[in-house]
């Protein structure tokens, strides 16, 4: 007798699915524990973009004097998918190990703890960009600053928020499913993330990079760049959302046009985010029946 | 009469490591001294319960009982041999394993519901009924961190029994509740016998396997010591003390 064949990976899919309202349930558990016990609830996940793009301003437009047109808003539209991604892979490392107890017992598609994660994160990410739409709609109409963001643009919204998704769900579950053995995973995770910052155009503009490169090595340097999907996951937000304008890149060249937007390394942002989904999934089905195992 | 589960040849071995917690510094360590070991829990059994049977399962600890409890709740996959359960199996979770602290009881029995495999409708439609068998609606809206862990037994225990399971699988977690809410337990599971449901549990208390079970098997060292009549079972039992 031969020991059982592990279900494929379609076959794991059918039965997420039969299993969606444990899901659904998991996540709206996630979301009310989260602000269970603290006053402010919710106005917690808008506060802290705030004072971010405060403080970011400050430093960008006071202290190093950088004359980019609509800076924060700019900011604003890059920090909240990328803050998304960071806290739902903070988030989901920790969710297979904390649900032990349940795991121990009870059967359950296991992909379940980590993409609940992942979705409590999804809903504020969403309510936040609402908000940061209704913001720029009504600065826009009561007092004329700034551009509506009701353009053709906004139909792009769905299908990025979407690629965004996939993005984190697949490095979710990989480090998620990996942190189960390795609890040192999450404390590589942190730091990834924390230089990612860094890599990924938030509190500047893809145009200082290409502007900051060597001349002789703007092409592949520039490529090498993108090769991070969230640089041009986070550039189509800002895209989308906001009227790209001069940017400043300091030096000889001062204010320089923005570069057009660049569809093939959005293509490629694309195509890696569902790779990593898929391998995460399979990353996932592999190790999961041996949760409960590990040595 | 139909059987609710039959296990074949069934295996399963764990690895254990004996150089402690999993980490990247043990996976660095094991290519020179390699600190892990198989065990062999559970060494070829094969079981039929059929439906409407209340199993009692015995042995010492270390013996593969809750090893065998666990692969029938799906926890495990078997190494080896065939297990195939018929119907809706719920396992009785001990002190309200997966109820969240910060939630009160009234959400956790919800969600516990859901785990055990009640649509969202059903475990909405089902709640009232599950507090008042708990006999703790009072507190049903305060935190479930504020709960004696008598209070958790009874929540756990009513939600098992309330998931509509045609097999209840129980793992020594009946000697909680005071001696009202144990008795209460003893009538429901009687009455979920009398609907036809199967009850496979492992258990300590040899006067309770007298009381509710009908058959009884002898679990040693990973294989069938003993299967049959209950007191034949429970003196060999006891005779190897």
């Amino acid at each position: 007798m031969k020991s059982p064949a592990l279900p494929g990976l379609l076959e794991n899919l059918r039965e997420l699915w039969r299993f969606r309202e444990l899901l659904w349930a998991m996540t709206e558990r996630e979301l009310r524990i989260r602000y269970k016990n603290s006053a402010l609830g919710f106005i917690w996940s808008l506060l802290n973009p705030l004072v971010t793009i405060l403080v970011m301003t400050m430093v960008f437009k006071v202290f190093l004097r950088n004359q980019s047109e609509g800076y924060s808003a700019h900011v604003l539209a890059a920090y909240l998918p990328y803050m998304f991604v960071n806290l739902s892979i903070l988030d989901s490392a920790q969710s297979v190990l904390a649900a032990m107890p349940m795991v121990k017992k009870v059967y359950f598609p296991r992909e379940v703890l980590p993409l609940a994660s992942v979705l409590a994160n999804f809903v504020h990410f969403l309510l936040a960009i609402g908000v940061f739409f209704a913001y720029l709609f009504v600065l826009w109409a009561v007092t004329g600053f700034g551009d509506s963001p009701f353009t053709w643009r906004v139909a792009f919204l769905p299908p990025l928020v979407l690629i965004t998704l996939v993005f984190a769900t697949g490095v979710s579950l990989i480090v998620s499913a990996l942190n189960v053995f390795y609890e040192d995973v999450k404390y590589v995770v942190g730091v990834v993330l924390y230089i990612g910052f860094f890599l990924t155009p938030v509190m500047y503009f893809v145009e200082n990079v290409w502007h900051g490169l060597p001349a002789a090595y703007r092409g592949i340097g520039f490529s090498l760049y993108h090769l991070n999907p969230l640089v041009s996951i986070t550039t189509a937000f800002r895209r989308t959302l906001v009227k790209a304008g001069p940017v400043d890149v300091g030096g000889a060249e001062g204010k320089v046009p923005p570069i057009p937007f660049d569809w093939g390394y959005f293509a490629w942002a694309a195509v890696a985010s569902m790779l990593i989904l898929w391998l995460g999934l399979s990353l996932f089905n592999r190790m999961k029946w041996r949760f409960v195992e590990r040595p | 009469m139909s059987a609710a589960i039959e296990i074949s040849g069934l295996r399963k071995s764990f690895t254990i490591s004996l150089s402690g917690e999993g980490s990247i510094k043990t996976a660095a360590l094991w290519w020179r001294k390699r600190h892990i070991e198989r065990v062999e829990v559970l060494r070829g059994v094969s079981l039929t319960v059929p439906q409407g049977e209340c199993l009692a399962v015995v042995g010492r600890n270390g013996a593969g009982k809750s090893t065998l409890l666990s692969i029938l709740a799906k926890v495990y996959l078997p190494s080896e041999g065939n297990v195939a359960v018929h119907g809706r199996l719920a396992p009785l979770l001990e002190l309200g394993a997966g109820f969240h602290p910060d939630l009160s009881g009234r959400e956790n029995v919800m969600f516990n519901a859901m785990i055990l495999g009640l649509s969202r409708a059903e475990a909405l439609a089902r709640t009232p009924a599950i507090l008042e068998f708990s006999g703790i609606e009072k507190f049903a809206d305060a935190p479930v961190r504020t709960y004696s862990s008598g209070m958790l037994a009874r929540l756990g225990f009513s939600v098992a029994v309330h998931v509509d399971a045609e097999i209840l699988v129980v793992d020594e977690v009946l000697a909680v509740g005071d001696a009202e809410f144990e008795a209460k337990c003893y009538a429901r599971i009687e009455q979920f016998r009398e609907e036809g449901g199967t009850i496979l549990f492992v258990s300590h208390d040899l006067d309770a396997i007298e009381k509710v079970a009908g058959r009884c098997v002898w679990l040693k060292d990973g294989l069938v010591k003993a299967d049959g009549d209950v007191p034949k079972v429970l003196d060999a039992y006891r005779g190897s003390f």
